[in-house]
């Protein structure tokens, strides 16, 4: 049928005209099969009933719904705050704050700042970190009432990195070097980072209990 | 001419509720009237019954051809989902464009229903039930179905819009293309049982129906009518006039509310309209099957009373329609236009000829017993 519809100069011949009705009808079978087959199995359905089955909801893993920062069995993480994932955010989503006062390295992450009102979770953050910091998991129930809330801090402690960590000596001069910066533990301290239309005292007081 | 016609068996007893109607006037004009007023309410009652049953089934059918559920909220599986949709259409705002023609405007939805309306009148849904049985049903239906458009034409000018224009113009190059070939495939039909009346058709196809009593003829002619009748209505893969790629929604672009649910009521009816011809004509309509000369298993057949037998039929050719709809991609307009013109318009025309051969040679399949 192709073949001949390329050459729009030659004539048809009449068997031609016939054998192209013929493959097109054959096509449209083939067509309608497929069809009938889709709806003569109902399991081939990709509909999730949701929220009924939240309960074994099976997201697909490469799904990109949250930023989150990978720690280890001890609850260290990697991170150097080198700010190569801020800059290469083209939404100035990630705000990566250094500690004021580095215990033990050069730098040292106080806050991991991610917004996710303003991020495209196009994956360049997570691409771009040397240490493989970051990570997207497809925990997608993130709505909330409040935009500001919406304003993650991904790192649970301000402090140097794990490898740092696991040369010290003994546990209590690995907890000298840390201390607490857990969503859970309350207002995150936003280190003066401006976040556009939310005034700044909002911002301190801000209490993300339950959240992430 | 028709001398090699077989004389119809009248076992069915044909009565038509104009029929009567006429026949009680002449007892109680008072009974008579509120006779007919039950009618009408039942033909309204079965327009809006059938159309949401339509929908809903379109709806379920369409989202199953492509892995999905459709709706699933409204009752178990959905199955209240076209009540509360009618009723969203009913309480909606009535937006008219500022540069509309209003008049026309509001007349165009309407014309649309009323000439599907007109169409119902032939349709006979059993041999007890139809509600006018007149000598040319098959001429009544094709001329009122083509007023249709007309109601989409003039949708489509009145709106002042470009798109509902354009999908106006398409649909009114369409139609008249399609309705050719349409009427030749019929016509097939109409030679071999020798009438136009429906009734007379429907009881011609005892023997056999009429899609493969007449050799090949009958089937080609039943090809090109699902095809024809496809593009008259509008449906995928001839959805031009709304082509909503392209004209976003064509004719229809400007109405919203209860102007937009007429023209969706005139779709779904001419759904069933072409259904109920395309089974009356060629599938034997409330004519149960039997097969030649397997009496028992005719007399099984005739246990199922015609009116279910005329539903199945229109079923099975509405889930036809709907396969397709579902499954083909649409047609460009030159596409379209070749189609018609270059491929069922000659096949038809040469189709036609055979049949008016074969009929006067009285050559097709079980002659004998009828
Ligand atoms: S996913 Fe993209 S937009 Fe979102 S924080 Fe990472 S780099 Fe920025
Ligand atoms: S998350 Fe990775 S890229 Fe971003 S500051 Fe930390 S180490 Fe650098």
């Amino acid at each position: 049928m192709n073949d001949t519809s390329a050459q729009p100069t030659r004539r048809i011949p009449i068997t031609g005209y016939f054998a192209r009705i013929f493959t097109g009808f054959v096509s449209l079978l083939k067509g309608l099969k497929i069809t009938f087959h889709y709806l003569s199995h109902p399991s081939t359905v990709v509909t999730q009933q949701y929220p009924e089955n939240r309960a074994t909801l099976k997201m697909a893993e490469r799904l990109r719904a949250q930023l989150t920062m990978i720690h280890d069995d001890n609850g260290y993480h990697k991170c150097t705050a080198c700010h190569i994932c801020e800059q290469a955010c083209p939404n100035a989503s990630i705000h990566v704050a250094e500690r004021a006062k580095p215990a033990l390295s050069k730098t040292e992450l106080d806050t991991f700042i991610w917004r996710l009102d303003s991020c495209t979770f196009c994956n360049l953050c997570v691409m771009v970190c040397p240490f493989q910091v970051l990570q997207m998991k497809s925990t997608f129930e993130s709505s909330v009432y409040d935009q500001r809330l919406l304003i993650y801090n991904l790192s649970r402690y301000a402090g140097p990195t794990s490898t740092v960590l696991a040369k010290q000596a003994d546990d209590e001069a690995r907890k000298n070097a840390v201390e607490p910066r857990s969503v859970y533990d309350g207002p995150t301290a936003l280190n003066g980072f401006f976040l556009a239309g939310i005034p700044k005292e909002l911002l301190v007081t801000l209490d993300r209990k339950g959240e992430v | 001419m028709f001398n090699s016609l077989p004389n119809l068996q009248v076992s069915w007893e044909v009565i038509s509720v104009s029929q009567r109607v006429s026949t009680t006037y002449g007892e109680s004009p008072i009974l008579a009237v509120v006779y007919a007023l039950a009618a009408i309410v039942a033909i309204i009652l079965f327009m809006s019954l059938t159309a949401m049953t339509l929908v809903y089934t379109e709806r379920k059918v369409a989202a199953h051809f492509q892995c999905r559920l459709g709706p699933m909220r409204v009752g178990w599986h959905g199955i209240l989902q076209s009540i509360a949709d009618t009723l969203k259409l009913l309480l909606k705002e009535d937006i008219v464009p500022d540069q509309a023609d209003k008049a026309m405007h509001l007349f165009a939805p309407v014309l649309c229903v009323l000439a599907a309306l007109l169409a119902l009148i032939a349709i006979p849904f059993s041999p007890y039930l139809a509600v006018s049985d007149m000598n040319i049903g098959v001429l009544f239906i094709s001329a009122v179905s083509g007023l249709g458009v007309l109601g989409i034409l003039l949708g489509g000018w009145s709106s002042n819009n470009k798109w509902s224009l354009l999908g106006a113009m398409r649909a009114g190059a369409q139609i008249i293309s399609y309705e050719l070939s349409a009427t030749l495939s019929i016509l097939v039909v109409v030679m071999f049982s020798g009438s136009m009346k429906f009734s007379e058709i429907v009881q011609s196809q005892d023997q056999g129906w009429w899609i493969w009593r007449a050799p090949v003829v009958g089937l080609v002619a039943f090809l090109i009518f699902l095809v024809a009748s496809t593009a008259e209505i509008n449906r995928t893969p001839f959805d031009l006039a709304e082509g909503e790629s392209e004209l976003t929604a064509g004719f229809h672009t400007e109405y919203s509310g209860m102007r937009f649910a007429f023209f969706f009521l005139a779709e779904y009816l001419n759904l069933f309209i072409v259904s109920s011809m395309g089974a009356t004509l060629f599938l034997g309509g409330w004519m149960p099957l039997h097969i030649g000369n397997l009496t028992f298993f005719n007399q099984v057949m005739d246990l199922i009373p015609p009116g279910l037998w005329f539903a199945l039929k229109v079923s099975g050719f509405i889930f036809l329609s709907m396969w397709f709809r579902w499954t083909f991609p649409r047609l460009r307009v030159d596409q379209l236009m070749k189609l018609e013109w270059k491929v069922l318009l000659p096949i038809g025309f040469i189709n036609l000829l055979l049949a008016a051969i074969l009929t006067l040679s009285g050559f097709y399949f079980f002659p004998g017993n009828s």
